[in-house]
């Protein structure tokens, strides 16, 4: 398993974000669902070794992120899309992705050659050598996607990473995501239940700190079925079922 | 005999992009990449807006003519001016809220207090050799004999001052709110401490407001500040709550 949790919990002051949840995730696609507040990115924050947790037991990539020489080791084999895309202005696109790849300690000789597969991954090659403040969001949006792939990761975090994508590149990011979940553990943080129905192999819904249901998108798609769920599409159905149970149940 | 089929396109135009994008990393860098060790570090020291061009011009620029100042008038302007310059430095060298890739950068396995720690340092080096520089251009004014004492003497108000900008500029997110709280803070040290130390009815030479740098009794407070302030800057560098 690439990521072990076990009853890890975050807390802010009185408020708890996350609340002893266990979780062990391998290789393939996992979609993180869950409404504003869920605790869907501290989690991240804290599976990207931003944030340590407040109690519980984490695990990343076999190894303990308490510990500098393992935290640095994970960070290395780690790629992070936050939600919240801060960027250099007068960087242009490669400068920010090659700054990104030596932040993460990749030998400087690959360096050039996985700046333009990832830029070309994201289909960004002809505005390779434009600064980032002349690019629409959606652009800025697959900077960022490129800058986390560019070490080739085991463990890819995606926090809302189709915001600003237009359809066609939310079509080409799931291909993509797919891709990589094939030899990677990639969770994908999103509000779209589309993206999970079309991407993800497993699926787990966030509520109150709380993870209330893990499974595929088919089984999340039968709790709608057979549910009191409410929404255009079943996957949209099995969501409200779900989080209506889980509010009655708290 | 390869034939187009056994051609991988996609290889190539990969190879090809990386050659004709590749940056090529000046002189600067590539030194810096060699003493620290780390061509991810080297980068990021590059990156700060601390050590641009247009900031080293303006603190040349303004210790020059601090320097010039004193030739004419025997005011001690460069030791006194140069903690301020270094604090202005400080403050737009990093942290979260300055730096707008602070979290992506947290998550990159070169440390973002040993960036951090860097560009800091790297800010307070080229503040000291501009002081320097400024201050060899005094020698031979009637201040001569105090230039080896105001040269040394300002490293550890500078240090103090420093720290306090920074930790102001990462406390409160605004490099502006840092170097204006620095400027501010070392002014009144020095106008304090002159007021304190000028005797009644003797001409003002303005080496009463050289006080600020060459009094013994102020290294402790100094370093105390300096102290506080690291601490100040570690407790706020701390992970922060998602926004979820």
């Amino acid at each position: 398993m690439n990521i072990e949790l076990s009853d890890i919990t975050r807390r802010f002051g009185r408020n708890v974000a996350v609340d002893g949840v266990t979780l062990d995730v391998g290789t393939g696609v996992l979609g993180l669902l869950g409404p504003n507040g869920a605790g869907k990115t501290s989690l991240l924050r804290m599976l990207a070794t931003i944030l340590p947790p407040s109690s519980g037991h984490l695990t990343l990539l076999g190894r303990d992120p308490r510990k500098p020489a393992d935290r640095r080791e994970i960070r290395r084999r780690l790629g992070y899309l936050p939600q919240n895309l801060g960027y250099y202005p007068s960087f242009t696109v490669v400068e920010f992705v090659e700054y990104f790849a030596l932040l993460k300690e990749m030998p400087p000789h690959l360096v050039p050659k996985a700046v333009a597969a990832a830029i070309e991954k994201v289909d960004l090659g002809p505005k390779a050598r434009a600064k980032l403040r002349t690019l629409s969001g959606g652009m800025l949006r697959r900077v960022g996607i490129a800058q986390a792939i560019v070490n080739e990761p085991e463990l890819l975090l995606f926090d809302e990473p189709t915001a600003g994508l237009d359809p066609e590149q939310r079509v080409a990011f799931r291909a993509l995501i797919r891709d990589l979940g094939q030899t990677a553990t990639v969770i994908v943080s999103t509000h779209l239940v589309e993206d999970v129905g079309a991407a993800c192999s497993e699926v787990a819904l966030m509520s109150n700190g709380k993870v209330v249901f893990r499974g595929t998108p088919e089984e999340l798609t039968a709790r709608g079925e057979a549910g009191q769920g409410v929404g255009d599409a079943p996957l949209e159905r099995g969501y409200s079922a779900i989080l209506a149970a889980a509010r009655s149940a708290s | 005999m390869t034939t187009p089929d056994d051609v991988d396109l996609d290889r190539v135009w990969t190879n090809v992009a990386a050659e004709v994008w590749r940056r090529h990393p000046g002189r600067l860098e590539r030194t810096a990449a060699k003493l620290l060790r780390s061509p991810g570090l080297a980068r990021a020291l590059l990156t700060t807006p601390s050590l641009l061009l247009p900031w080293l011009i303006a603190s040349t620029l303004v210790l020059a003519v601090g320097a010039l100042a004193q030739v004419g008038a025997n005011q001690p302007l460069v030791g006194l001016l140069a903690p301020a310059v270094a604090a202005v430095g400080i403050a737009y060298a990093y942290g979260p809220g300055i730096d707008p890739a602070w979290e992506l950068a947290c998550s990159c396995a070169v440390s973002d207090r040993l960036v951090l720690l860097t560009r800091s340092v790297a800010v307070f080096a080229v503040n000291a050799m501009l002081g320097l520089a400024a201050t060899a251009v005094t020698l031979g004014t009637r201040a001569e004999t105090h230039t080896a004492q105001l040269t040394f003497g300002w490293l550890l108000p500078m240090t103090a001052v420093c720290a306090l900008t920074l930790a102001i500029a990462v406390a409160f997110r605004s490099a502006v709110v840092g170097a204006g709280a620095g400027v501010a803070a070392w002014l009144i040290v020095v106008f304090a401490r002159g007021t304190f130390s000028a005797a009644p009815g003797t001409p003002d030479t303005g080496a009463h407001l050289a006080a600020a740098i060459t009094d013994p009794n102020l290294y402790l407070p100094y370093l105390a500040v300096a102290a506080c302030c690291a601490a100040v800057v570690y407790y706020a560098t701390r992970p922060q709550r998602g926004t979820q």
